[in-house]
């Protein structure tokens, strides 16, 4: 059953090779192995489809939410993602893949590479279809621009940017025209809102979290999706259930120690993403549910987790980075660019 | 998979938290068999931490807000800080969170501590700290280049006893580390006859001979040791420090008079030039910062204590030796060899 962007009562946006499938196209020999690659020989990253599937579940009294999924892929892997994604049992609402051999074909060589020019018009465009005030939880990698791209596309749908702070933007990214011109068209038919919630960057490459601060608190750079599912917990977006479905996709399905767990929830508390008493409540669920039940060891997960966060100090409070004043989009373009290829700490 | 955690004192050393949090982050990426708890100020050690590539699954972090300065004097240090960061390290692999210690900090405050929270292998009266020298010769299945030396600065005096106690720790940890089952123990005297040397080296001869449990070679002189007879020397912790000091002296004072040749002389300039893979070799034998710190042995769990100019690769590699030291069976193996030894005279 598909979502109507009018009935969703929140959007989850997320992009696709390496945010929710862990595609290797460093090389080109990749590049045309993935293109030949069955569905079920698809390898997603750790988590993802058990974060997906909470995310798209219908919670009791509750209005369903839409999944929108905007994809650099080529057009022509659109059956065998969409195929991929129904193996995993994800719903999709929505689903945007790149017109790749339209860009070769027009000889628009510099598209073929550029996000910003592909995914803000996208994003604004299906915005456009979202009911006012309804807000959104944007997910992507660091092996791109996505974190750029998506804050960009907080602010622009916020009003903190105008049309000609976006175009600047856009333009320093090397958009095309016509892309240019669909989102200032888009933009005159969006309601201002402060829509975006949060922004979650699964770092594949290990980019080290210091290079996001420049975005603000929004940008939630995470290890892996169990750091994701706690704060959308904290959030409000993922029942106790939910937790437990991601956290058992990590110790059942990857192996994870319940005590390498309790390291990631430490990492994302002392970041300041979150609150770790946001866990008491977790706990408690925990204690109703998982005692004596198959939840043990999801339990054991959290009374690790309790142990974490009395080693950070009780009395301490860890903040996230602090909101930027205004933020300069091209610079900012031009320095994650910089960073993230050099692995280098910002000044 | 087995994970061992080590306790990384990250406070002492004279870089602060930084080049040990920079050694433990790399660790992370580098071994997923090894859990690193950063023991120091989360605030300062987060900041370090987010500004470099993590696998956060493998690293925690356990908050403290005090810690031994290097001048400081341990006793008086650790009486007036009960929450310093080399106590809360050691009180964790009491406390059976973690199962070695790490530390670049003040050698007197690690050996205080761990004294108080992990105590001694049974048997085991004084402590070692054991230094690795480079030797001519290699030693073990790993022919590595170095020996060990002990005792380094812990125990001044020993008698025959603690010598002898001495040579099963280096025996046990050189097995340990080297991979060598059954290493060469030498006891460090002015002549090779067991009847050379002071009282308690006489006397620690005359019962090593008898002990099964270690392959003991008899007496070494000095020039042994960068020779590398034996795998490990076995001396009090005074001469043992003048030892490795003036080992350490040497070593500076070559490169130094190498600079000097290179600096005064075109025809030696292009002579050391031309020698120049040989020097990087032997700067690898004498690289201090490979071999992963100086253990202290004698207690229940491995204390490794790194230099206190170390930077992330030496802490690193000092991390790697505890880990290695941890899955060992070493104070077992120690305890059994003691229990063997004669009583003691009153």
């Amino acid at each position: 059953m598909r979502i109507t962007p009018s009935s969703a009562r929140h959007v989850y946006r997320w992009d696709l090779d390496k945010t929710y499938l862990d595609t290797d196209f460093e090389s080109l020999r990749r590049l045309v192995l993935i293109a030949f690659e069955k569905p079920e020989e698809k390898v997603n990253v750790p988590g993802a489809p058990a974060l997906l599937r909470e995310l798209g579940r219908e919670q009791e009294g509750k209005p369903p939410s839409r999944i929108a999924i905007v994809s650099g892929s080529p057009t022509q892997m659109r059956r065998t993602l969409e195929q991929k994604l129904e193996l995993d049992g994800v719903r999709w609402d929505e689903f945007h893949l790149k017109p790749q051999w339209e860009n070769l074909r027009r000889g628009r060589f510099r598209a073929v590479r550029e996000q910003v020019g592909y995914k803000l018009p996208l994003l604004l465009e299906s915005r456009t279809k979202i009911a006012p005030g309804v807000r959104e939880t944007l997910f992507g990698d660091d092996a791109e621009v996505d974190a750029f791209v998506y804050s960009l596309y907080a602010d622009v749908v916020s009003g903190r940017v105008d049309e000609a702070g976006m175009v600047d933007a856009l333009k320093a990214a090397g958009a095309y025209g016509d892309a240019i011109g669909r989102c200032c068209k888009a933009l005159h038919r969006v309601e201002p809102c402060d829509a975006v919630e949060r922004i979650f960057i699964i770092l594949d490459r290990r980019t080290p979290p210091a290079f996001f601060r420049s975005l603000g608190p929004r940008v939630v750079p995470i290890f892996n999706y169990f750091q994701a599912a706690l704060v959308l917990y904290s959030d409000g977006h993922l029942d106790a259930e939910g937790v437990f479905a991601v956290t058992t996709a990590f110790l059942k399905g990857e192996g994870l120690a319940p005590g390498a767990l309790a390291n990631l929830f430490q990492d994302v508390v002392r970041r300041g993403h979150l609150a770790g008493t946001a866990m008491q409540d977790l706990g408690l669920a925990i204690q109703e549910t998982a005692q004596g039940s198959a939840l043990e060891d999801e339990a054991g997960v959290i009374w690790n987790c309790v142990q974490r966060f009395v080693d950070l100090g009780a009395s301490r409070r860890f903040l996230p980075p602090a909101p930027p004043e205004g933020i300069d989009y091209r610079l900012i373009l031009e320095g994650l660019k910089r960073d993230i290829e050099g692995h280098r700490a910002p000044a | 998979m087995t994970v061992t955690t080590i306790a990384l004192d990250c406070m002492g050393g004279d870089h602060g938290p930084a080049e040990a949090v920079a050694g433990a982050a790399q660790l992370s990426l580098d071994r997923p068999d090894l859990h690193t708890v950063l023991v120091g100020d989360a605030v300062v050690v987060g900041e370090v931490l987010d500004s470099l590539s993590y696998a956060p699954e493998r690293l925690s972090v356990v908050h403290c807000d005090q810690w031994v300065e290097q001048g400081e004097s341990p006793k008086t240090a650790l009486a007036n800080k009960p929450r310093a960061s080399i106590l809360m390290a050691c009180g964790l692999v009491a406390d059976g969170r973690a199962d070695a210690v790490v530390t670049a900090g003040n050698t007197g405050a690690a050996i205080l501590a761990a004294e108080r929270k992990l105590g001694r292998i049974p048997g085991v009266r004084r402590t070692a700290l054991a230094a690795v020298t480079p030797t001519e010769l290699r030693h073990g299945p790993k022919e590595d280049p170095f020996a060990l030396l002990l005792d380094v600065g812990c125990t001044l005096n020993a008698s025959s006893r603690d010598l002898v106690t001495f040579a099963i720790l280096g025996s046990a940890y050189a097995s340990a580390i080297s991979a060598n089952p059954r290493p060469k123990v030498a006891l460090l005297s002015n002549g090779a006859e067991p009847h050379k040397g002071p009282r308690e080296v006489v006397e620690a001869h005359a019962i090593l001979a008898g002990l099964m449990a270690i392959d003991f070679v008899g007496n070494v002189e000095g020039l042994d040791i960068p020779k590398g007879s034996a795998d490990v020397v076995v001396t009090n912790g005074f001469l043992g420090n003048v030892v490795l000091k003036m080992i350490e002296g040497v070593g500076e004072v070559i490169a130094d008079l190498a600079s000097d040749a290179y600096a005064r002389k075109y025809l030696w300039r292009l002579g050391l030039t031309m020698l120049s893979s040989g020097i990087k070799q032997i700067q690898a034998v004498m690289d201090w910062e490979s071999y992963g710190g100086a253990p202290i042995l004698g207690f229940t769990h491995p204390v490794i204590k790194a230099h206190g100019r170390s930077h992330a690769r030496a802490i690193g590699n000092a991390v790697r030796v505890a880990a290695k030291a941890a899955r060992s069976d070493m104070a077992r193996t120690v305890e059994r060899a003691v229990a063997q030894l004669p009583a003691e005279d009153a």
